[in-house]
Formats: C-alpha cells, sequence, structure tokens
C-alpha cells in the first residue's frame, strides 16, 4: 500500500476538507484547487486522493454525487455533509494548535 | 449526534455489499474522468495526445492499485474476503470428500457428547433450582460427631421459628401420608405434615384458598388440608370452588383450605420424595403441649433467609439459638451443632462432582478429537505445499492464507457442530433414559438455545483450535523450497513430522486416562455388583398398606388385621411365601435410633448403645431372603402372651456389642429403671443390610416382632415372594387387601429388583458413558497414529521401494516402520499413565472399593492402548512393504 509521501493522511484530509467546504468538487478539480491555492507548493500525489475521497465518504463527512461538470461530461462531486463540517471545523482546530506548536518548538530553537 | 451519517454510512456499506458491481464500475469511471481530464490539460499546455495521455498515467499512478485501495477503504473486504474464503473452503473440501467426512464425523461426535453432557449440567447444575428467590432457600440441619445431618424436634423448631433473626420464613415438614377414601377408589396420597410458612419458605401461593397459620398447629385445628394440583384435577375435576369443602383422610373429615399451583417438592430426606416430585396434599403440623418433649428428632427444616442475608449470617444467627437452648436445658446442646446449607447445595451436591467427571471426560474426547483432526489438516495441508507456495508467490498474504486455511476449519467445525447438535438431541434422551427418576433435577434437563448456543461457541472454538496450528505452519514454509521440492512434499518435513507426533503422544496420553478412568469404573461397578446385597431382591413384589386410626381404635383390631393380612397374602396360589416389616431395605431409612442399655455392660465413655429399629412379623426375613447366622426367626408364639419380649439383631449389632461372644439370650431394655418384663432377649442374629450398596457397612439395627408391640403400627410393607413372575401376584395381593377391608389403599407397589436396579442407576450412567467416551477417545486416537505412520510411509514410498528392490527384508521394513509408531505410542500412554494417576484424586469418590491407582486397571489399559497402536501402525507397515520398486520410482 502506497503512502501520500509528500503529505501527511491527516493533512490530506484536512486539506480535501477544507477545499469542499466552498463548492462541491469533482477529484481532479480538487487535486487542481489544492495545487492552484497552495501556490504549486502542494502536490498532491493523484494516487492518494481517490483512497482518500473514498474514506471520506464512507466515514459519513462527505457525500458524492454524479453530475454534469462544465464539460457537459459527468463527473462524481464530492460535497460536505454536516457531520463533514463540524469534522472540518473540528480538524482546523487541532491544525492551529499542531502548527502553533511547532511554531513554539521552532522559535525557541532560534532562541 | 449527527443521525444522517450513520445513515450515510450504513448505506454506503450496504452497497459496497451489495452492490459490489455497480460500485466498481462508479470507481472505473470517475478514474477515468479524472485521466481524460488530466489528458485535455495535458494537451491544452501543448502536449501530443499519446504524450498528454502518458503524463497523466504517471501522474495518477497505477490504477490498479487505487482501485484496490479504495475498495480497502470500503471496509467490507473482511467480510467479501471472508466469503470467498468460505467459498474456496468448500470448493477444496469437495475435492477431499474423504478427508472432511471423516474429520465431521469425529468432530460431531465429539461436540454431540459435549453438548448433551452440557445440557445435563446446565439443566442440574447451572440452573436455579424452580422457586423465586431460590438462592436464599436454605436446610437448616442439627449436626453431631455420629450424625452429620440430623433432623429437628418440633420444640426447637418451633423456638428458632420465633426467635431467629435472619430468616423470612421457617417452616418444618415430615412424611404423613394420607388416605384419600369416600370418593372412587381409595388412594394414598404422598403427603406432608408441615408446620405454618412452608410455602412461604418455597416462595409458592396458594392458586386458591390460604396457606397454613399458626392457629392450624393448635391441636383439634388440625384437619385441615391443602391439595396438590395434581390432586385438584385428577381427584375433583379441578373444582374452582372446592375450598371449603369437606374430604375423608385416613376416614376422617378435613377441611380443603386451599390449592396449590404445581409445586417441585423440594426434596427430602427421611421417608424421602425425590426433589421436583409432586407431593398430593399437606396438613397442618399439629403442636401438642401435653407432649412438649425434644427428644424425637423428625422435621426436616427449611427457611428462606433475610433479603441481604446470607448463609454465613444464617449460620451466626443458627448458633446463637443452639447456645440459647444449651442455656435454658445444661448440657442438652452437648456434642451438638446447628448447619445450614443451601437447598442447591443440598439438591446438586451430591451429584455434582460426577458431572463434572462427566463434563472433564467429554471434553478430553473433544481435546483428542481437536488433536485429531489437527493432524488431518496438517497431513493435508503437507500435500498442498505446493498449491498455498504458488498462492504465495501470487501475492496472497500469509495473513491472507492463514485466513483462508482457518476458513476451512472453521467450516468442518460447524459442519460437525450442526451434526453435533442432532446427535445431542438424541444423546440427551438417552442420557435422561438412563439416569434414575430420582436423580436431582433430572427433570430439568432438556436442550435449550443455551445448549444450541455452547454447541456453537465449542464448534467456532475447535475449529480455531484444531485449524491454527496447521494453518500456521502449512505458511511458515519457505516458498521457494516448497516450489522446488514440488509434489514430492518431503520438503517442511522434520517440523511437520514433529508436530504431528506430539499431537498423536498427545492424544494416546488423553485416551490413556479417559480409558483408564473406564477401567476404573468398569472394576467400581463390578465390584458393586458383587457385593451381597444381604438380601435377595429377586421375584420379591412390596407394597405398603396402611390403617386408618379412626376405623381401627382398638390396637387387637390392627394387629389382627396385619396378621390376617400376612397369612393372606402368603396363601396367595402365585406367592411362595409373605411377611410383613415396618420397612424395605435400599428405599431410604430414617434415623429411627434409640439408646438402650445392655444387661451386663457398659458402653465407652461418650458413647451409647444404639441401634436403628424396625418391626417385622415371622415371615418377613424369610420372604426378603436375608439368611438367618444365629439362633431363630420370630414365630407366631412371639406375642403379647409370650413369657418374655424378644427382639433379632443384625450382625453389625452383634459384633460391636458382643464381639467375640455369642449375642443369643443377651439382653437389653429401653428403660432406664426396668422391670423384669421389660427385658428383651436376643432370639436370633439376621445377615447385614446396608443402607445402600455402596456404603462401607451396615449400621447397627434390631427388630422387635409385631405381636409384641403395645400399638399396632399405621402403616406396614407386605413383602411377597412370588413362585415365579412378582408382577403378576400384585392384584392378587390387591384383592387379598381388598377381601379384609376394602376402603384400604395399597400404596407404593413395586419390585425389589426395580428398587435395587435403581440403586445402581447411578454409577451404572456414569459407566456408560465414561467407557463410550474412553471408546471413542481410544479410537480417535488410533485413527491419529495410523495416519502419522501412514503419512510417513507415503513419503518413503520411493526409499522403501529402493530397499526392497535392493534385497531388503520385508520383515526389516516393517520392524523400522512400526518402531517409528510406537516409540509414540509408547511415549503416549507413559505420559496418559501419568496424567490418569495425577487425575485418580478426582474419580475416588466416586469409586467403590478400587483404589484410585489401581495397578491391574493400569497395567490392562498399557496394553490395550499398545496392541491398538500397534495394530494402526501394522497397516501402513505393512503397506510400505509391498511397495512396488517401480511404481515407487515412477511415482516421483
Amino acid at each position: 500500500m502506497s503512502k501520500p509521501s509528500d503529505l501527511l493522511q491527516g493533512t490530506l484530509d484536512l486539506l480535501i476538507l477544507r477545499t469542499l467546504s466552498l463548492e462541491p468538487m469533482h477529484g481532479w478539480a480538487i487535486a487542481r484547487r489544492i495545487q492552484q491555492a497552495s501556490k504549486d507548493v502542494l502536490q498532491v500525489t493523484q494516487g492518494a486522493l481517490y483512497p482518500a475521497l473514498h474514506r471520506l465518504e464512507q466515514q459519513g463527512w462527505l457525500r458524492a454525487e454524479w453530475k454534469p461538470s462544465d464539460t457537459g461530461r459527468e463527473a462524481k462531486f464530492y460535497a460536505l455533509t454536516r457531520a463533514g463540517r463540524a469534522q472540518l471545523e473540528k480538524e482546523l482546530a487541532q491544525w492551529e494548535r499542531l502548527s502553533s506548536a511547532v511554531g513554539w518548538v521552532i522559535a525557541m530553537a532560534e532562541e | 449526534m449527527h443521525p444522517e451519517r450513520w445513515l450515510d454510512i450504513l448505506r454506503l456499506r450496504f452497497r459496497s455489499l451489495f452492490r459490489r458491481g455497480a460500485v466498481e464500475q462508479d470507481l472505473e469511471r470517475e478514474l477515468r474522468f479524472h485521466l481524460d481530464q488530466e489528458t485535455e490539460a495535458n494537451e491544452d499546455i501543448g502536449l501530443t495526445s499519446t504524450d498528454a495521455r502518458l503524463a497523466a498515467l504517471r501522474r495518477l499512478g497505477g490504477v490498479a492499485q487505487i482501485q484496490e485501495e479504495c475498495r480497502d477503504m470500503r471496509r467490507t473486504t473482511v467480510v467479501e474476503n471472508f466469503l470467498q474464503d468460505i467459498r474456496y473452503a468448500i470448493r477444496t473440501l469437495r475435492k477431499s470428500p474423504g478427508f472432511a467426512l471423516v474429520t465431521v464425523l469425529t468432530l460431531a461426535l465429539s461436540i454431540g457428547a459435549n453438548s448433551a453432557i452440557f445440557s445435563v449440567i446446565d439443566g442440574v447444575l447451572l440452573r436455579p433450582l424452580p422457586y423465586p428467590h431460590a438462592d436464599r432457600i436454605v436446610r437448616i440441619f442439627f449436626r453431631s460427631r455420629e450424625f452429620p445431618k440430623f433432623p429437628f424436634n418440633p420444640w426447637d423448631l418451633r423456638d428458632i421459628r420465633d426467635r431467629n433473626r435472619t430468616f423470612d420464613a421457617l417452616a418444618g415438614i415430615t412424611r404423613n401420608d394420607r388416605q384419600l377414601s369416600g370418593i372412587g377408589r381409595p388412594e394414598r396420597l404422598a403427603s406432608f405434615a408441615v408446620t405454618a410458612g412452608y410455602f412461604r419458605v418455597l416462595g409458592v401461593s396458594p392458586r386458591f384458598g390460604r396457606e397454613f397459620t399458626r392457629e392450624d398447629e393448635l391441636p383439634g385445628r388440625g384437619k385441615q388440608v391443602i391439595l396438590s394440583d395434581r390432586i385438584w384435577r385428577s381427584r375433583f375435576a379441578a373444582d374452582p370452588s372446592i375450598v371449603g369443602r369437606s374430604i375423608l383422610l385416613d376416614s376422617e373429615p378435613f377441611t380443603v383450605v386451599g390449592v396449590m399451583p404445581p409445586v417441585p417438592h423440594p426434596g427430602n430426606y427421611y421417608h424421602s420424595i425425590a426433589d421436583g416430585d409432586t407431593v398430593d396434599a399437606w396438613t397442618p403440623f399439629t403442636y401438642d403441649p401435653k407432649n412438649p418433649g425434644r427428644g424425637s428428632h423428625y422435621m426436616e427444616a427449611f427457611a428462606r433467609l433475610r433479603e441481604g442475608a446470607g448463609l454465613a449470617q444464617g449460620q451466626a444467627d443458627m448458633d446463637s439459638q443452639l447456645a440459647q437452648f444449651d442455656r435454658e436445658r445444661p448440657g442438652s446442646m452437648k456434642g451438638w451443632q446447628a448447619v445450614v446449607v443451601s437447598l442447591y447445595q443440598e439438591t446438586v451436591g451430591p451429584s455434582r462432582r460426577l458431572l463434572l467427571v462427566l463434563l472433564g471426560a467429554v471434553g478430553l474426547v473433544l481435546l483428542i478429537a481437536c488433536a485429531n483432526a489437527a493432524n488431518l489438516l496438517l497431513a493435508r495441508a503437507s500435500a498442498r505445499q505446493r498449491e498455498i507456495a504458488v498462492r504465495g508467490a501470487l501475492g496472497a498474504s500469509r495473513g491472507r492464507l492463514v485466513r483462508q486455511m482457518l476458513a476451512e476449519s472453521l467450516l468442518i467445525a460447524l459442519a460437525g457442530g450442526t451434526l453435533g447438535a442432532a446427535i445431542a438431541s438424541i444423546g440427551v434422551e438417552t442420557l435422561t433414559a438412563l439416569l434414575p427418576v430420582d436423580f436431582p433435577r433430572a427433570a430439568a434437563i432438556g436442550l435449550n438455545p443455551a445448549v444450541f448456543a455452547f454447541t456453537l461457541v465449542i464448534s467456532l472454538f475447535t475449529g480455531f483450535l484444531f485449524g491454527l496450528a496447521p494453518a500456521l505452519q502449512a505458511t511458515r514454509s519457505d516458498l521457494q523450497q516448497a516450489l522446488r521440492e514440488g509434489g514430492r512434499g518431503s520438503g517442511t518435513g522434520a517440523r511437520q513430522l514433529r508436530l504431528r507426533n506430539i499431537l498423536v503422544v498427545a492424544e494416546l496420553a488423553l485416551a490413556c486416562v479417559l480409558l483408564t478412568g473406564a477401567g476404573l469404573m468398569l472394576r467400581s461397578f463390578v465390584n458393586l455388583l458383587r457385593t451381597d446385597p444381604g438380601f435377595r431382591p429377586e421375584r420379591v413384589l412390596t407394597a405398603a398398606v396402611s390403617l386408618p386410626n379412626a376405623k381401627y381404635r382398638d390396637p387387637k383390631d390392627g394387629l389382627r388385621f396385619y396378621e390376617r393380612l400376612s397369612h393372606d397374602v402368603g396363601a396367595l396360589p402365585g406367592v411362595r411365601t409373605a411377611g410383613l416389616g415396618s420397612d424395605l431395605p435400599w428405599t431410604g431409612y430414617d434415623e429411627n435410633i434409640s439408646g438402650f442399655t445392655i444387661e451386663g455392660k457398659q458402653p465407652p465413655p461418650g458413647h451409647q448403645f444404639r441401634a436403628r429399629y424396625h418391626l417385622a412379623d415371622e415371615g418377613y426375613f424369610r420372604a426378603l431372603g436375608v439368611p438367618l447366622l444365629r439362633g431363630r426367626f420370630f414365630t407366631e408364639h412371639d406375642d403379647m402372651t409370650a413369657k418374655g419380649a424378644v427382639i433379632i439383631i443384625n450382625r453389625t449389632m452383634a459384633d460391636s456389642y458382643w464381639p467375640g461372644e455369642d449375642a443369643i439370650g443377651r439382653r437389653l431394655t429401653f428403660d432406664d429403671h426396668p422391670k423384669e418384663s421389660d427385658w428383651m432377649t436376643v432370639v436370633g442374629v439376621v445377615g447385614d443390610i446396608k443402607d445402600a450398596p455402596e456404603r462401607a457397612s451396615a449400621e447397627p439395627a434390631l427388630w422387635w416382632p409385631l405381636r409384641q408391640m403395645p400399638i399396632y403400627p399405621s402403616e406396614m410393607c407386605i413383602v411377597a415372594r412370588a413362585q415365579a413372575d412378582p408382577a403378576a401376584v400384585a392384584d392378587e395381593v390387591r384383592t387379598a387387601v381388598a377381601a379384609l377391608d376394602p376402603q384400604l389403599a395399597v400404596a407404593n407397589v413395586r419390585l425389589m429388583d426395580d428398587v435395587a436396579s435403581r440403586l445402581y442407576s447411578i454409577p451404572r450412567f456414569a459407566l456408560f458413558l465414561i467407557g463410550l467416551f474412553a471408546a471413542l477417545a481410544a479410537t480417535l486416537a488410533a485413527i491419529g497414529i495410523y495416519g502419522v505412520i501412514s503419512y510417513s510411509v507415503s513419503r518413503r514410498t520411493r526409499e522403501f521401494g529402493l530397499r526392497v528392490a535392493l534385497g531388503a527384508n520385508p520383515g526389516d521394513v516393517i520392524r523400522q516402520v512400526m518402531a517409528q509408531g510406537l516409540k509414540l505410542a509408547c511415549a503416549g500412554i507413559v505420559l496418559g499413565t501419568i496424567g490418569a494417576l495425577a487425575l485418580g484424586r478426582v474419580l475416588s469418590s466416586l469409586l467403590y472399593q478400587v483404589s484410585a491407582a489401581d495397578s491391574a486397571t493400569f497395567t490392562v489399559v498399557a496394553i490395550m492402548a499398545f496392541a491398538a497402536a500397534a495394530f494402526a501402525c501394522y497397516i501402513p507397515a505393512h503397506r510400505a512393504t509391498a511397495a512396488d520398486p517401480m511404481t515407487a520410482l515412477r511415482a516421483e
């Protein structure tokens, strides 16, 4: 089983939830959006994206629906559920805690 | 918190499980869409369509892998794989039906036996007694050095009832059968006289009417009766207005004050009725102030502990009650203590050990069957070595392979369990038929959901137990080596063979333990059968008759009736000889014990001369076949007109009180200040009859002649030794009784043979089952050793073929193969012998006149086990010599 190499798994979940909090999207668009929004810093390993999407769907955070895309072709659009929105809040709070903690440690090391 | 989330999850799981095709299609479509989008985007930045496609594929990664990962995310792979494993297991098992059949059958037999025994354990030991809060019901006894469980006298009982602080209710009962007459055929009712509150102890309320109160215990008030459900239905047509009606009991009017729902009797000792049986009627026990003596102990005490009070509190309370008695009447409680025992313990305690031994034995059988199945699986696994290796090479993980093989063993075990449940249902019927009817709680035994749950659990457990080791073993092997060796299958040899050898040794050892147990039981049973009962039960019919006091007011009338009855029965055409006695051997006893003075002797300090006392007429001993050792039997001249009172004693009494002397002509008296006429002379010594055949010794006993009784006994037993078939005499006896008094019921008509056989039925039951289990175990162990040896022979076919071709002596080959098997057998037998010696202690209380380390039994078992093993080894050994060198070589 391959693990996403450049992203912690929990982080990928957070990015997906955050991206979908704007609007429902299909998988390819999600990957694109993450990449663009991070100014090309975050290259989502596309191979890891789909298992993650499926997992989040199985956990009830996302709901998927086949809908026509911009090109008119049917695509599988993922949307946040209410539970997913709550989960996003939780993960965001956690991320804040984690990143500020890391920040303190680094700041301390610089002193 | 988010119910819709759980609905989502549920919907998705269902979809993944049952609409698997659609889900897979979705995934493919989703990934295709992604690839197309990516390709388009690549084309937009100027790549050729081929390059754009390739770049997109590279970016996405292995599609098959992503698909597999997505499948994992669905969380249903466990179930899917399991179903797949099961399907696969069914396929492979179908390919080797012989293996499947043998394993399933052996497992089914042992699982079935386990379930059947469990159903007995469940019914007898595990289920609570059939009363509300039954755990609070206790029995209370007096205890002394000589009498471990002695009944109460009524006045002590009444005092304790008033004074105790730990019991919600406390009551005494004493057997007091009544004869119902005045409506239809007279019938003797199994009845008890009970003190007030007896049914509160049991926690059962009357269906109609009320239970007895303390007012009912007053003299002159006691002519009331509570009827059982059975009698109410069978004799009074379930009359709902029966309360208040008067009925004739013992020719006297009694008022019906209540009708009980069906109440299982809690069981009692003196003139006992077995637990769970029905009692027909209850009358109030009457306290007569004119008779306040505390010397006669005949009340059996039952009590219900207060909520929150335990046995220890009850015991402490009783201890202080006895101390109080001792203060009130100094010395009266010397040597006596009180015992409080739970009714449960009292009911099932005696059979507990036997049942646990049976459970242990049948558990051993199951272990052997597991070892056997594991052995067969191992043999199969080595034949499938190559297949397993190939599957491993194709990427199956070890865990997956183990799961797959476990699925197979579970499948076998479940099939065995299903068949086992069927066997158990037959087994339970057989078991209950084998049990004596008065076996405690026999009525509660049966198949129920608990038994089936047990069957399921042990099936799964055995499946794991016998499947795990082979599965781990089989998948541990080195892939390359297995593939290289191919079908030759000598690869994982040494290690696997060691495991199989261990299993076979264990099987043999366990089988030896069981065989030894069975052997000891057999010897014990034979000893029991060989024991001289002290009388000759064959062709003896017995019955009981009781005379209502109200009708036979003059003692002479009663005695005259008995004399004529004895004479008339003896004169019946089918009867050879007949007599009357106060009781019969082996039908229970009571502590009817009296102390007496022996002329010219002093009892040892702290002891008194005592003996059980009985009544007999001149025909009693002859009809029962009790041998006369010295002196004479009673004659019709031993009556009130005779010069002196006479008695007959048993051998134990003669040996205890006149050791080394002739007891005939010696005298004893029950009077503290005897007149000359109070002395009774021993005129005969008869053989001993023990209380039950397995008792170590008989109790001292004496008999008074019926004709010398100042008052007639209310009940006597008829003993009739028939010319031929005793059952055919029953009607003649009834007619003879009716000819004397048509109002009398003839009760307890039974054959002495049946009485005797009932006493043997528990040891017979134990022997039968242990024997059955041992036979099963031995067979399984023989199959096991056969399997291992024939497997090792088949692996060495080439070697044997070559050796025979090179001129080896077939005898040498046989010897070599046999030696290999018999080495295992010896190891198993030695271990089994050690195990049996260690477990012997458990059995010893169930054995009669056999040591648990009986060397003869151990030797015979060892020889038998060795012989069986030798036979099991000989078959494959012989086959080894038959190996044709050419075929053997070609077989490679």
